[in-house]
């Protein structure tokens, strides 16, 4: 018995032996996807981060900062639910002057700048103008769209973040109208927070996407980072990809995001805030640029200016790289973006380019 | 053939399935191209537009062509042309390489290229 | 050292100049994975194995893959370098087998370790030195099916071969052969 096991396992040996051998080349291919990459659900929407060349505990601890810097902007900035803002809101609809913290102020002050380089049409200020419209909810409004009366009422107020005084500890408005509303730059704003808190931790090479907004440091391994750009109309949803450079963020306002439709008709949550509607000369608007509340921010002006205005707008904001695709499907871009992008789709769409901004 | 024959084909029968298992997968037809050169340097390129790419190894120039949603190489200053023979390339992970010149490509399928989606 | 060469030398030289033929006939082949080969040369060094020891066996080797490629014209060319991991691995899977399994493994156990580790050797190579690219692992399945299927064969010769061999063998072995 003792030789027969003896003989067996000899004679099993040379076959393990080369199975080593062989198994070799498969030890090894886990080793050249580093990307760590996890999702979940903050600040009401999917948040996607992706790290490269980071150790499964370290990319755990940077997830769990990146939540925590989006949980603590949800928290601050929430434009419905009980947050700072709400606050802040209440205290400015009173008619009061509203103490914040210095890091708030920065960022309503920063919000005012914006709205006024874009010419008001990032309009933080018609809070009460989007809640109207019924998206002020987590739930998709059923219609009908508000009555005219009250479109043309709030339009009268003519809210604006020029209503807004702020200094370092106080704000005050001297408009009623004004209800501060974030939500076009928020995601930017976030994002970029989390990518500073994961710089700081030491990580390189990541993106942090949340619902779509995104910034992206470093590289994947020996290449840019590839963004694909989604155009829900399109079969394989993708219109466009682009390769990204160390610290760049891309932000996209479109109108398929957030809607709703009665009798027919579509009503998506870009509200236009010289009409009081939902903005229509384009389908969406795309910015890259290394200030992802800038992007963000751009984005929403940019859709709302539409074909007429959109270098104007552009050129004032300091933004170079931009993708427009217009409500007559054509796709206006700078000549910036132009040299960045390739179509995903084929045939290619008609594309209009600028001048150089 | 004696028993310890059997034992290592036995092996190698055993061997193959679970290769085929972990690497192969289904073929559909590829949206880009995956190239990496010789300094390991890596490109994806989208097989949506037909275009001409010229990739610089220790040899020279090897030359990609995209046409009609395929890849191949046109050209390649190798000796062998092998390369060149593999043809087009169409399908998810489809690739072929010039070893001499350590160019390689790779087609790559449906959002497996894009890092992240924005919207 | 003094060098004899005896009428070992000259079969050892016979066996290797048959392996190289092989070895250059074979690189008409297409693989996929341009530059690997399916490794049919391998029959010779499993009979070098079993007529003349292992000492022969990995003479026969090298000697094919070096003047092999000096024939093609592919001496120090990646191709060059896969050959020659690919005869090292399926020297070393041969090798091992032969020490360890207490001489009972037959041709066609020794062709198919030989043919197995020589597709890897290649691919290794391949891999760590040329193309570090993930979606060669594709290939691998397919390859390693190329080396079992090639290795099963050419072990069935060998096979076959044997008892001729052996007797060929025997006679020149023969004093006054």
């Amino acid at each position: 018995m003792h030789n027969v096991c003896l003989t067996l396992l000899r004679r099993a040996i040379a076959p393990l032996a080369a199975a080593l051998l062989i198994a070799l080349p498969y030890g090894c291919a886990r080793a050249p996807e580093q990307v760590y990459k996890t999702q979940f659900f903050t600040l009401g929407t999917v948040v996607d981060v992706s790290l490269w060349g980071v150790d499964n505990q370290r990319a755990a601890d940077a997830v769990k900062t990146v939540e925590n810097v989006l949980n603590e902007v949800h928290r601050r900035w929430h434009a419905w639910e009980p947050s700072e803002l709400t606050r802040i809101n209440a205290g400015l609809a009173a008619g009061q002057a509203v103490t914040i913290s210095e890091d708030e102020s920065q960022v309503l002050q920063q919000a005012k700048s914006l709205a006024e380089q874009s010419e008001e049409l990032f309009n933080p200020a018609i809070g009460k103008l989007i809640g109207l419209w019924g998206f002020h909810s987590s739930d998709v409004p059923k219609g009908p769209p508000p009555p005219q009366a009250d479109i043309d009422r709030l339009l009268a107020a003519q809210a604006s973040m020029a209503d807004l005084t702020i200094d370092a500890t106080t704000i005050r408005s001297r408009n009623p109208a004004v209800e501060i509303d974030l939500g076009a730059v928020a995601k930017g704003y976030g994002v970029d927070l989390a990518i500073d808190a994961l710089r700081k931790m030491g990580i390189r090479n990541a993106i942090v996407n949340a619902g779509g907004g995104l910034h992206a440091i470093g590289k994947h391994g020996n290449r840019p980072w590839r963004i694909g750009i989604r155009e829900p109309t399109h079969a394989s949803g993708i219109i466009a990809s682009v390769n990204l450079r160390d610290d760049e963020a891309v932000h996209t306002s479109g109108n398929y995001e957030r809607f709703y439709d009665y009798q027919g008709r579509r009503y998506h949550h870009i509200i236009d805030p010289r009409s009081g509607y939902p903005s229509s000369t384009a389908i969406s608007a795309t910015v890259i640029h290394r200030d992802g509340a800038l992007a963000d921010a751009a984005a929403t002006a940019i859709m709302i200016a539409g074909p007429q205005k959109w270098t104007e707008v552009a050129r004032r904001m300091g933004v170079s790289q931009v993708m427009m695709i217009g409500a007559d499907k054509k796709v206006y871009m700078t000549p910036a973006m132009a040299q960045r992008i390739h179509f995903e789709i084929s045939p290619a769409p008609e594309v209009v380019t600028s001048e150089p901004l | 053939m004696r028993r310890a024959d059997y034992i290592v084909l036995i092996f190698a029968l055993v061997l193959l399935p679970v290769l085929y298992g972990t690497y192969w997968t289904r073929s559909a037809p590829g949206q880009a191209v995956r190239i990496i050169d010789a300094t390991g340097e890596e490109t994806i390129v989208p097989l949506t537009q037909d275009r001409h790419l010229e990739i610089k190894g220790p040899l020279g120039v090897s030359v990609i062509e995209i046409h009609d949603g395929a890849v191949r190489f046109v050209s390649s200053p190798c000796s062998g042309k092998l390369c060149v023979h593999a043809g087009w390339l169409r399908n998810g992970n489809d690739f072929t390489a010039c070893l001499p010149n350590r160019v390689s490509i790779a087609v790559v399928g449906g959002t497996e290229g894009y890092d992240s989606i924005n919207f | 050292m003094r060098l004899t060469v005896d009428r070992e030398d000259y079969l050892i030289a016979g066996l290797a100049a048959l392996a190289i033929v092989i070895h250059i006939a074979e690189s008409a082949l297409p693989t996929p994975l341009p530059g690997a080969k399916p490794g049919l040369a391998n029959v010779i060094t499993v009979a070098a194995l079993l007529l003349y020891g292992w000492r022969a066996a990995i003479w026969v080797s090298l000697l094919r893959v070096l003047v092999g490629s000096i024939l093609i014209g592919s001496f120090l060319t990646p191709t060059f370098v896969l050959s020659l991991s690919g005869a090292i691995a399926a020297m070393t899977a041969i090798g091992l087998g032969y020490l360890l399994s207490a001489r009972s493994l037959g041709p066609v156990g020794y062709s198919l370790l030989g043919a197995m580790a020589h597709m890897a050797g290649q691919f290794y190579a391949a891999y760590l030195l040329f193309i570090p690219h993930p979606a060669l692992f594709r290939l691998l399945p397919v390859l390693m099916t190329l080396a079992v299927g090639f290795g099963l064969l050419s072990g069935l010769i060998v096979n076959a071969m044997m008892p001729r061999l052996q007797a060929y063998v025997a006679r020149e072995r023969a004093p006054g052969g």
